[in-house]
């Protein structure tokens, strides 16, 4: 059962404008307001940037305000609380009416990065939604349980649906789970005492991360821009990457293996930085998957709710996906699992859609020429290999740069390929820090990795730990921001496009865009210097502009916040809400707010975005939070957890050499 | 690599401890022709201590110049080639300092002051070699948190 929310702007025929629809699958809370992060976006001065709020509990669906400025009005009712809003009655939201009804199932599909997904081959043409599968609200399950910020366990065993009781819980079923549960495993953790929970179909841990990286144009044996000693297999990180591809290159007779050594002999000062395949990246991930017994550990859920215990541990309330359940029954899908160590890794809650560009898609559901880079959009590249044609890439980055090489690739098949690059400003300088300033070439700044190297363990490290937070902000807005690897090759690609003609930048806001004779037509806004009306007119648009870190938008998270009252860091930025970011963690990646007696939840990759440490989200970044919480465990005494000293740890490198389990 | 200064000089201890000071002994034992006991007194058995313990410290010494060298790279990393093209350096810079007798100056470790560069420069050879592989990655076997500290030894301390 999904609901469909429709609404008209009061007044508005007159000019034209038609009414809006979208069906909404799922429980919600599905957001309301003006700022492009809602899942209903209505754009009006009179609607608030966080309007309202519906939660959809079988066949009853309520909407509360969100403290908007303007309020909600339910049947003419001004509203306080959450209200419940039927079919018959109209809710009006500043000049907009919105009418409810129900239908049997969702048309169009959202394409969210968190939730399980088969659809890479999915068309591309579908709702401009890149938004995750909000999750179950809390009136349906854990229902009332979970109004406790303790839930008394007592409860909690009388409902009958405790799956299990474990010291060790990642909640997500991802990379930064794995880089915990591989340390845990090593440290002396036996599997039987560990459990993932991840709402994938797909139970290996890269499958979100490898799904993002084939729609944005990384097949198997394209570098990716990660490091030789960012081996998530391995936690020392010794044997590398580099060494590993130079052993197999040699043993086949070819010579060229060396390079891979020499390159991370003289990079990044003297030769381009070595960078792994993904196709080895991911058969790593296997290996060692099958040697700590991954899937043993991991069950299928999306977890919906945290609460405390009062015995000093944490209850996790998940839901089962009915692909997974024995059968359909609430007892069966709804279940709770116990535990006194927990680690969040849920990941990014959405890849980000420029507002005009979903606009556009919400005006032309038909139109497939607009595309997101993180969607599956292989289409859009055969189309232009058969017909040619003239591509906008909005954004600049390591994404971007990927599109415009696999648009390289394809003019090698049909030179009528054009590519027009819009970016915001130019970008002349690289910025500057310490002694030191980034390389900028091509209108982006350029370095190895998304940070500056020795943010995963040297001088930056140490300076960041120690920072204040207003410090913090300001050095991570200094070393990170939007830059892309520094590769000769994708230069040249540009060098080249330019130089022949079939590539031009334009730096500027977007105006308007419009639909003229089957193409796309984005009007850039006029500026003081430059009023003419320069049009950019192109068959197919791709967003560039990567993934969104605001975590709140995972509703396991906001809800953990609001509930425990977590602190957040803060960004560089304007607007003290548009600088909220990651939970504020310790430098163990510990969450203090959560802390229950002897119970401690830690947290890892984007999570974190803007805390203690620069680069969270990294192979390496994500095997340093493990280390540092693992550590912590140690410290604490946790049961099996070794204090890890070197005998013990030859002794583990020894058997993961000889491909034995821990 | 990605040092701090701390981490500079507790790799560079290390390094010596279990690395440059057994290879020393077996080279000493060596040049003065296995015998047993070691000759503890004379210049051939003790020298190439010396010349070691001289590069020891003078790199604890240089350590705080390559800090600084850092901070003009983005990256503020210390590439693996810059390592061991300084390494080589101190080597020279050590052995020239005794070849001409200006230690002799400071204090008068070498009374005859003259070892044969051949000798000093396997000597050297061998805990180049061995130290290079060990920070290339032998040491991260059996010290996991080394490569997150900069260099530093022991673990993070929990805040």
């Amino acid at each position: 059962m999904a609901i469909e929310i429709s609404w008209q702007e009061q007044g508005a025929s007159a000019t034209g404008s038609d009414g809006q629809r979208r069906i909404l699958d799922g429980n919600g809370p599905f957001h309301l307001g003006r700022s492009s992060s809602n899942t209903l976006v209505l754009e009006h001065p009179q609607v608030s940037r966080a309007h309202a709020e519906v939660t959809v509990d079988g066949r009853t669906v309520r909407i509360s305000d969100r403290g908007s400025q303007n309020g909600t009005f339910v049947g003419g009712q001004r509203i306080s609380g959450p209200t419940v809003w039927s079919p018959d009655t109209q809710v009006g939201i500043g000049p907009f009416l919105l009418s409810l009804r129900f239908v049997e199932a969702a048309a169009p599909r959202p394409i969210p990065i968190a939730a399980a997904t088969r659809d890479d081959r999915a068309p591309v043409a579908g709702p401009p939604i890149v938004r995750p599968a909000a999750a179950p609200a809390r009136s349906a399950f854990p229902g009332r349980l979970f109004d406790q910020r303790i839930v008394p366990m007592a409860d909690l065993r009388a409902t009958g649906r405790i799956a299990g009781e474990y010291n060790y819980v990642a909640v997500g079923g991802g990379c930064g789970s794995f880089c915990w549960v591989d340390h845990l495993r090593i440290f002396g953790v036996p599997a039987s005492d560990i459990r993932v929970i991840g709402v994938a179909d797909d139970k290996r841990p890269y499958a979100k991360w490898g799904r993002l990286c084939r729609n944005s144009q990384i097949p198997d044996h394209e570098r990716i821009r990660s490091n030789s000693i960012s081996v998530p297999d391995n936690i020392w990180g010794f044997p590398g990457y580099a060494s590993r591809e130079m052993v197999r290159d040699l043993l086949q007779g070819r010579l060229v293996g060396f390079k891979h050594v020499i390159q991370v002999f003289g990079e990044p000062a003297l030769t381009e930085s070595y960078t792994p395949r993904i196709g080895d990246v991911y058969r790593s991930f296997d290996v060692e998957a099958e040697r700590i017994g991954w899937n043993d550990m991991f069950l299928h859920g999306q977890v919906v709710g945290l609460r405390k215990t009062d015995d000093e541990r944490f209850v996790v309330a998940y839901r089962v996906p009915s692909s997974q359940a024995p059968d359909q029954s609430s007892d069966q899908r709804e279940r709770f699992i116990v535990a006194r160590y927990i680690q969040l890794a849920t990941g990014y809650p959405a890849s980000n859609f420029l507002p005009d560009l979903q606009d556009f898609r919400h005006a032309h559901p038909d139109s497939n020429a607009v595309v997101n880079a993180y969607e599956p959009h292989d289409e859009v590249y055969r189309a232009l290999e058969q017909k040619g044609g003239t591509v906008l890439i909005r954004g600049r980055g390591i994404v971007a740069s990927r599109v415009i090489q696999r648009i390289w690739e394809a003019r090698e098949k049909n030179k009528d390929i054009r590519l027009l690059h819009l970016v915001r400003s130019p970008v002349k300088k690289g910025q500057k820090y310490d002694l030191a300033r980034r390389d900028a070439r091509n209108d982006v700044e350029q370095q190895p990795f998304n940070w500056p190297k020795s943010a995963w363990g040297g001088t930056l490290r140490v300076r960041l730990e120690r920072a204040s937070p207003e410090e913090r902000a300001r050095l991570l807005a200094n070393w990170g921001g939007t830059t892309t690897a520094d590769r000769e090759d994708w230069n040249q690609i540009i060098e080249q496009g330019t130089r022949e003609g079939w590539y031009k930048i334009f730096y500027g806001n977007v105006a308007a865009m419009t639909e003229k004779a089957g193409k796309i037509v984005t009007r850039l806004e006029s500026t003081a210097e430059y009023q003419e009306n320069v049009d950019l007119v192109a068959d197919y648009i791709v967003d560039c502009t990567g993934l969104i870190a605001k975590i709140d938008e995972t509703p396991l998270l906001a809800d953990l916040i609001k509930t425990y009252d977590l602190a957040r860091n803060r960004a560089a930025g304007q607007g003290a809400e548009l600088r909220l970011s990651g939970i504020a963690v310790n430098t163990a990646f510990e969450i203090p707010g959560l802390q229950n007696g002897r119970g401690h939840v830690w947290a890892a990759g984007v999570v974190t975005a803007n805390g203690p440490y620069a680069a969270v989200d990294s192979f390496l970044g994500l095997q340093y939070a493990a280390l540092r919480s693992v550590d912590h465990l140690g410290a604490l005494r946790a049961p099996s957890v070794s204090r890890f000293g070197p005998l013990k740890s030859a002794r583990e490198w020894v058997k993961w050499c000889l491909g034995r389990a821990p | 690599m990605i040092p701090t200064l701390l981490g500079r000089w507790h790799t560079r201890l290390l390094l010596y401890v279990f690395i440059g000071l057994p290879v020393t002994f077996l080279y000493a034992m060596y040049l003065s022709a296995w015998q047993w006991p070691p000759p503890f007194t004379q210049s051939v058995f003790y020298y190439p201590f010396l010349f070691i313990t001289l590069i020891l410290v003078l790199g604890l010494v240089l350590d705080v110049l390559y800090i600084q060298i850092q901070r003009f790279n983005w990256d503020q990393d210390w590439p693996f080639a810059y390592q061991a093209f300084f390494m080589v350096l101190e080597f020279f810079i050590v052995f020239y300092l005794m070849d001409y007798g200006i230690l002799d100056y400071v204090y008068p470790l070498f009374p005859d002051g003259y070892i044969p560069f051949s000798t000093a420069a396997w000597h050297f050879g061998f805990v180049f070699v061995l130290s290079f592989l060990a920070i290339l990655g032998i040491f991260q076997i059996f010290l996991v948190r080394w490569r997150f500290k900069g260099g530093e030894l022991g673990r993070h301390p929990i805040r």
